[in-house]
């Protein structure tokens, strides 16, 4: 497995918001994370891309609060779980946070530069900036204008565009489709199964649950804080609890 | 005239160490009150170095800078570091440095006005005013600063981490910038930048322990203006205030002690009616 999360806690004071799960996703693999609103599914990417510890970090040093967090996080091999956040991309996992989150003020070509931070060598950072440009030719266009000015779809298309900037083994997504048009979500579905296509391991994190059951090689159903159903699209249709329950289909 | 040489000084003066305070909040949430008082140690250094010990006055202001520097990323590392993620605790502790430094200064220096020389001597007079040489020098080189300083922020890699950090410190680290090296080397920027603008400042102006408050004061509602954690804003807001500073002098020529309030009215009247200032973002919830 690329990743492996084996019995991930995270509680924040008395809640708890990751209740002891386990996920695997493979090399080459196309797997959702779904579930109900607030079931944790940001919390899951968040803790293993390091998030999490940075914010329990933050807390211990204000005095405002703890958060406990526990289970073993195992990426390409090697843990993860105790690396901090800003040197998780080193190794070759990366988060398109939810909502976007592009850097406003900086135009969109300052983003996909800061999405290769780490990478040395200019040349392969402009080698990857046209990739990224040839995938979503509207950011070439919009290369010079101000993010916080692009639309939701170019937003969102810009998040991704960064995160790939990386060079990334995994690239985790949350919520990509969410407050777009449904043309402009089929568009982000669209892309995503290019990257597919290009042999990119992804992990989603999605609401449009019908659309996402047809991309995936595997899903897990995520409801307050644990998985309580995972499996091919097909098979978590045929269940009508789960369909009904917690997918609200 | 008058109004336009000394405010085109005081603006760029203010938007040195506008910026310089603007940098260090944006990237780590630091308030640093001895952001000024900093300042005033290097016009004290320089004053020690070249009218007291004759060391040659443009050594002196090398000197002077990286002395203060050093000084400024060795408070950070054992004083402000520690307590950072505490806005308040941060607060205090930068307000007790600056009079520490005040009480230090006025034990070794007293309280007695100094003075530094000209660089260089000699005016011009332009429309009957008496332009100074130094005016000139001294502007000329903050000017000059401000365009590299411009030209790292916007043309280099330290720059873009530092402009993403100020503007989502969790999305910068998920791009692999690390936090605690951009604020580190974002202080030494910061103290540098105010060393530099009490280095060029002091031979016009007359030093005394007590001249770190009203540039301070000055500076916050420059940054309040300009919008918190806006580079931009704290370079326009800083000469507004400039020229309006200087507008005061000149039109109440007797109403120079006026200078700071005028800077807190227009403080608190931007905060009332815009408290995001001209360029700012109301901030926005991290998570
Ligand atoms: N910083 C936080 N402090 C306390 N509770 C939180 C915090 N962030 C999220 N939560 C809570 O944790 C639960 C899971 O949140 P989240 O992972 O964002 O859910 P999802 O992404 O599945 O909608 C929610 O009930 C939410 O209210
Ligand atoms: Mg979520």
């Amino acid at each position: 497995m690329l990743l492996e999360i084996d019995h991930l806690v995270v509680r924040y004071e008395k809640a708890v918001l990751i209740n002891d799960i386990s996920l695997g996703v493979d090399k080459g693999e196309l797997v959702s994370l779904v579930g109900p609103n607030g079931a944790g599914k940001s919390t899951t990417l968040r803790a293993i891309t390091g998030l999490v510890a940075w914010e329990r970090e933050i807390k211990r040093r204000s005095t405002q609060g703890d958060i406990l967090l526990e289970g073993r996080v195992t990426f390409d091999g090697e843990r993860i779980d105790d690396v901090p956040a800003h040197e998780i991309v080193k190794r070759g996992l990366v988060l398109c946070p939810e909502r976007r989150r592009p850097f406003r003020e900086l135009t969109v070509s300052e983003n996909l530069w800061a999405g290769a931070y780490l990478e040395k060598d200019k040349r392969r950072s402009k080698e990857r900036l046209e990739k990224v440009y040839d995938l979503f030719p509207v950011l070439k266009d919009r290369s010079r204008q101000i993010s916080g000015t692009l639309s939701g779809g170019e937003q969102q298309m810009l998040a991704i565009g960064r995160a790939l900037m990386s060079e990334p083994k995994l690239l985790c997504i949350d919520e990509p489709s969410t407050g777009l048009s449904p043309l402009l979500r089929q568009e982000v579905f669209d892309k995503i199964m290019q990257l597919k296509g290009m042999g990119i391991t992804i992990l989603l994190v999605e609401q449009e649950v019908s659309t996402v059951f047809k991309m995936t090689t595997r899903n897990y159903v995520l409801s307050s804080g644990k998985i309580i159903a995972q499996g091919s699209g097909e098979e978590l249709m045929e269940n009508e609890v789960i369909r009904k329950t917690y997918l609200g289909l | 005239m008058n109004i336009l040489i000394s405010g085109l000084i005081t603006g760029s003066m203010l938007a040195l160490l506008a910026i310089g305070f603007s940098l260090i909040f944006g990237v780590a949430r630091i308030i640093n009150i001895a952001h000024t008082a900093f300042y005033m140690l290097a016009a004290y250094s320089i004053y020690y170095l070249s009218v007291r010990s004759g060391v040659n006055p443009l050594l002196s202001m090398l000197v002077a800078v990286v002395a203060v520097t050093v000084l400024g990323l060795l408070v950070y590392l054992f004083l402000i570091d520690p307590i950072r993620e505490h806005e308040g605790a941060v607060l205090i502790a930068t307000i007790a440095l600056a009079m520490v430094f005040q009480e230090v200064v006025l034990l070794t220096f007293t309280g007695d006005y100094r003075t530094v020389d000209f660089l260089i001597t000699g005016f011009f007079t332009v429309g009957g005013v008496k332009v100074f040489y130094q005016q000139m020098l001294t502007f000329g080189v903050v000017l000059l600063t401000l365009v590299a300083l411009w030209l790292l922020l916007m043309k280099t890699k330290l720059g873009l981490a530092i402009r993403s950090m100020a503007e989502d410190r969790e999305v910068a680290n998920l791009m692999g910038m690390n936090e605690s090296r951009l604020a580190m080397i974002t202080m030494g920027i910061s103290v540098a930048l105010a060393g530099f603008t009490g280095a060029v400042l002091a031979p016009l102006t007359v030093l005394n322990p007590y001249m770190w408050m009203e540039p301070l004061i000055i500076m916050m509602a420059v940054v309040v203006l300009g919008g918190m954690g806006s580079i931009k804003g704290s370079f326009v807001a800083a000469f507004i205030l400039g020229f309006t500073e200087a507008a005061v002098v000149f039109l109440i020529p007797k109403g120079a002690f006026l200078r700071g309030s005028v800077a807190l009215t227009i403080m608190i009247l931007v905060l009332l009616i815009r408290p995001e200032g001209l360029f700012g973002v109301a901030f926005e919830e991290e998570r």
